[in-house]
């Protein structure tokens, strides 16, 4: 999702690079953000229609018990493994539809980011830095291990809002 | 941009303007002002829709209770102005040198926390806004022999979690910013916190694991 645009800095007005920026906004809402909503919207609709969300909010609500969220939050992690936007996506599908209400999705939020699409990320990230391979498990482990965490963290930021 | 950094980065004083103006466009510090202040905060500046007035409440043209793609849709074009106007003025703090300016305050703090060399500062700059480039610059400062193997590790620790947070975090996080019950930088300064966190988890990891199981063998090598 993320573009590959140039680091060194031009001398360019504001305004040339407010729009710049923009167009890129639009590119990625259209082709990245809308794409990613839609399926996310489509899948939390599978999950409801077919009763998998009530069997998935059983299943899980033990385990997300333990961060003080419904078992239903369970599919915003799953999903973050493949897609931060779908990810997002199905978080505010889930909102919208009562299940999670305002504060568990903020606590959810940078979850969503630092477990970062690992699936994506062996090819983007480390197989373009050519890391270790004895060191993958280790590093995606901790994309897991960060994203967990932060879930209590935002808590406890959320006790001082 | 290879090697002219070694740790001094040169950042133009309008980039710490550009880094200030951003720290409290979304920090929503003025969020609930009355006054002008209001004009520095991003739900602010974003606005709102108009209302359609229905027989009982008003609604945003994506009405209430919808569900499936369609809904997904409208509600997806709801968040696209967000994604633009952030987008748009992320480029502008970034075009006036504001993301250096945010590397150059935080690299001697970043530093000693993380224990690399300051050489890896550039990657970590374009790792807030793009995996793939950041990951690059890396692997050519090992190429280079500015960092070891397991540095390298240690540094993609750091940038594979929360990767391009920026640039990801201001194109689908605008979905929730507007319920959101913090400010717009919170999650942003948790994402780096754990980050750092994360690349930390690595080396104890390298410390107590990796050298109890292979001590006595070739390690810390460059290759």
């Amino acid at each position: 999702m993320a573009t590959n645009d140039d680091v060194i800095v031009e001398k360019k007005n504001i305004l040339d690079l407010f729009i710049e920026g923009a167009q890129r906004g639009f590119t990625i809402g259209t082709t990245s953000l809308l794409p990613n909503v839609v399926m996310a919207f489509v899948i939390i609709r599978v999950l409801d229609v077919t009763g998998l969300l009530k069997l998935i909010g059983i299943v899980f609500a033990p385990i997300m018990a333990l961060w003080g969220l419904p078992g239903e939050a369970a599919t915003v992690i799953i999903t973050s493994l493949m897609s931060m936007g779908g990810a997002i996506g199905v978080a505010v599908g889930l909102y919208t539809g009562a299940n999670l209400d305002a504060t568990q999705v903020t606590m959810l939020v940078p979850a969503i980011y630092l477990m970062g699409n690992p699936v994506q990320n062996i090819g983007r990230c480390l197989g373009i830095a050519n890391v270790n391979t004895k060191h993958y498990a280790a590093i995606l482990g901790i994309c897991v291990i960060n994203a967990l965490l932060s879930i209590w963290f935002m808590r406890f930021i959320l006790m001082f809002f | 941009m290879k090697k002219e950094n070694e740790g001094e980065l040169k950042v133009p004083w309008i980039g710490y303007v550009a880094f200030f103006f951003a720290v409290l466009v979304f920090s929503g510090i003025f969020s609930s002002y009355d006054g002008w202040l209001r004009v520095f905060d991003f739900n602010v500046l974003n606005g709102s829709f108009g209302k359609i007035e229905g027989v009982e409440k008003v609604f945003t043209f994506r009405g209430a209770g919808g569900t499936g793609a369609r809904d997904g849709f409208l509600f997806a074009l709801e968040l696209i102005p967000a994604v633009i106007l952030a987008l748009g003025l992320v480029n502008v703090v970034d075009g006036l040198g504001g993301l250096k300016a945010a590397q150059k305050i935080m690299s001697p703090i970043l530093r000693p926390l993380l224990g690399i060399p300051g050489v890896a500062a550039l990657a970590n700059i374009a790792n807030m806004q793009s995996t793939d480039a950041a990951a690059g610059m890396v692997k050519e400062l090992v190429d280079l022999g500015e960092i070891t193997d397991e540095e390298r590790s240690v540094i993609i620790a750091y940038q594979t979690s929360a990767s391009a947070f920026i640039t990801n975090y201001f194109s689908s996080g605008p979905a929730v910013f507007s319920f959101m019950l913090v400010p717009i930088i919170v999650p942003i300064l948790v994402m780096l916190l754990f980050k750092v966190i994360g690349a930390n988890l690595l080396r104890l990891y390298f410390k107590f694991v990796l050298r109890n199981r292979l001590s006595g063998g070739a390690k810390n090598g460059n290759e």
